[in-house]
């Protein structure tokens, strides 16, 4: 399940852990529960996902353009994966888009889960290890879910340097020792997750292809999903 | 100052405070509800005032009392919203009071959809409501726009006492970009000025009121507006031109986000040899109709692209007065062309100029084509 606060890259970090995934071999699901943004959500990348196998579980056709909190019942189905299945949860942002796990709270029981924290701390209210555990906190309080892992995404789109990432490294160094929950990984467009500077990072590198485009931007066709050897999933 | 990674909505927010505007009362609406989500996280981190409305029409007449007693105020909605604050704004026009508001334009008519539009160009720089007043209406293209000129906005309204109006298609709002602000504790409240009702005591009453009985007088104040407008047209019109400085066929016009995506077409067909020219409003009221006239002179052809049916088109042909032919296209409900799209419909348009009347190859004038002679008879 990927959480965080809205804008933290949420959508982008999950739609390219379920390419990476399913290229792995896992049958990947995955479940865009925004309810909170009305654009860039993963439906949005849902053919490109469905074309690698992967089974996107959207509402209903008819709603594609709304912005309703819809919970369709396959959802509840995806709590409990079967063995080599991956269930992926693409929350909302802040604690309003956290609420809708709550629902799910009595469905999940006993099984399971990763929840992990999206952190850009170049965005308002995580620039700071205090925002992101006071984001933590409202996030934990409205799913009645435990963060188990950050992910560490902080960057400024094209505008991103080697610097600006580790700079969100060591942000989520601190909330990692204050709040006690491990980095997972920290997450590079391409062209910068082969620096030198994060090759020094003792930290799995997961590298970003990008799929929720702004209009303006060509879109590259035929585009390379990164290896998935370095995704700690499935290990709760 | 550091960059940070900003939503539009949240940015404009942003913009508004670092303007020194402390006070905000709207209504969310989608694809703009970030605006009041933010700032009612905000406002009261630097003692400001934020009231959630209890619908469009309260919030018109909240921030028109607010100006009325002299306080720097913003409101902001998408085009539904906008509708209902049409007969607040006319009476804060007509009494002179500096706000700021901020369309992030939907789909529509009617309802429509909570995808990115550009439909309500005419409502908001021809007749956002009734009798004869203007808004002035800026139209960023960018998130670091849209700062600048929410910034912009509120010098601009109460250097001219009149609503100023800041358009956005819906993905102005929600698209996220790298910003920087003006630095915090900058902006300075409003100047209450001769007009601001701020107490009494000690010095002659002031009336803000629009009813004016007489006709004579009701006649000096649209005189008084009309003035204002005209010397606001004079001095404010803004406007970009890009790849105009090469020799051009065509030139393209567009605002909004939509001329950003036509920058990637027209690069894109730079580098096949090919330059054409993209004229675009920064302020779409006044509309810069000699700069626009300008760049359709060094033009053979004109295409128009816009997210609606062909509202800006009108003052396109407005600058042009018939000297140039003019195409079209738009697209509406939240389809948005893409670079590729685009680029296809210039190609249209340049496969319409007459070979022999192109820029490019300089040698002698050919004989009329058959399109040329086509062309003059029309």
């Amino acid at each position: 399940m990927v959480v965080g606060n809205y804008g933290s890259g949420k959508t982008e970090v999950a739609v390219n852990l379920a390419l990476q995934l399913a290229k792995s071999g896992k049958s990947v699901s995955i479940a865009d529960l925004d309810i909170v943004n009305p654009y860039f959500r993963c439906r949005e990348a849902r053919q490109q996902m469905e074309d690698h196998g992967i089974r996107v579980v959207v509402p209903p056709a008819a709603y594609t353009w709304a912005d309703l909190p819809i919970i369709v019942p396959e959802i509840k189905g995806m709590l409990q994966p079967g063995p080599d299945q991956i269930s992926l949860f693409d929350v909302g942002g802040d604690d309003a888009g956290a609420k809708l796990l709550s629902s799910l709270f009595e469905a999940l029981g006993d099984s399971p889960y990763e929840l992990w924290q999206v952190i850009n701390s170049r965005r308002p209210f995580t620039d700071t290890p205090a925002g992101c555990l006071q984001m933590r906190n409202q996030i934990e309080q409205a799913s009645r879910l435990k963060v188990t892992g950050l992910a560490v995404n902080t960057h400024l789109m094209d505008e991103t340097t080697p610097a600006v990432i580790l700079e969100g490294v060591e942000v989520a160094r601190q909330v990692s020792n204050e709040g006690g929950i491990p980095i997972r990984f920290v997450a590079a467009m391409e062209e910068l997750a082969e620096a030198p500077e994060l090759g020094q990072l003792d930290l799995t590198i997961l590298q970003l292809g990008r799929y929720m485009l702004q209009p303006w931007i060509q879109k590259r066709e035929n585009k390379r999903i990164p290896e998935a050897k370095a995704v700690p999933i499935g290990k709760p | 100052m550091t960059k940070v990674l900003m939503k539009g909505n949240e940015a404009i927010g942003e913009a508004a405070i670092r303007a020194g505007c402390l006070h905000f009362f709207g209504y969310p609406i989608t694809p703009q509800s970030e605006v009041p989500e933010y700032l009612a996280k905000r406002m009261p981190e630097v003692g400001g005032t934020f009231v959630q409305a209890e619908s469009e029409v309260a919030a018109s007449n909240m921030i028109y009392g607010s100006a009325g007693v002299g306080i720097k105020v913003l409101t902001t909605s998408s085009s539904p919203g906008i509708s209902l604050m049409a007969e607040g704004l006319s009476y804060i026009a007509a009494c002179e009071l500096p706000v700021v508001l901020v369309n992030i334009m939907r789909s529509g008519p009617g309802l429509g959809g909570i995808l990115p539009a550009q439909g309500d160009y005419l409502q908001a720089t021809k007749g956002t409501g009734h009798g004869d007043f203007q808004l002035i209406v800026l139209a960023p293209s960018s998130v670091q726009e849209a700062v600048d000129l929410v910034v912009l906005a509120f010098e601009l309204a109460e250097k001219y006492l009149n609503p100023v109006m800041v358009i956005g298609d819906g993905m102005i709002g929600q698209m996220m970009e790298p910003v920087e602000f003006p630095p915090e504790g900058q902006g300075k409240p409003l100047d209450p000025g001769d007009w601001a009702l701020t107490g009494c005591k000690g010095r002659k009453k002031r009336i803000i009121n629009s009813l004016y009985l007489d006709p004579i007088e009701c006649n000096d104040i649209n005189l008084k507006l009309k003035a204002k407008y005209d010397l606001i047209a004079k001095k404010e019109k803004r406007w970009e031109t890009y790849n105009c400085d090469k020799p051009y066929d065509l030139l393209i016009c567009s605002f909004g986000m939509m001329s950003r995506i036509c920058k990637t077409a027209i690069d894109d067909l730079a580098e096949q040899g090919i330059q054409v020219g993209l004229f675009r409003p920064i302020t779409v009221n006044p509309f810069p109709y000699e700069a626009c006239r300008k760049a359709m002179d060094k033009a053979k052809r004109v295409l128009v692209l816009e997210m609606n049916m062909g509202q800006m088109l009108e003052d396109i042909k407005l600058a042009g007065e018939g000297s140039k032919e003019i195409d079209f296209f738009g697209t509406a409900g939240g389809v948005v062309l893409s670079p590729d799209e685009s680029l296809l419909k210039m190609r249209k348009s340049l496969r319409k100029i007459p070979k022999a009347t192109k820029a490019k190859p300089k040698k002698k004038p050919a004989k009329k084509t058959k399109a040329a002679k086509k062309r003059k008879s029309r």
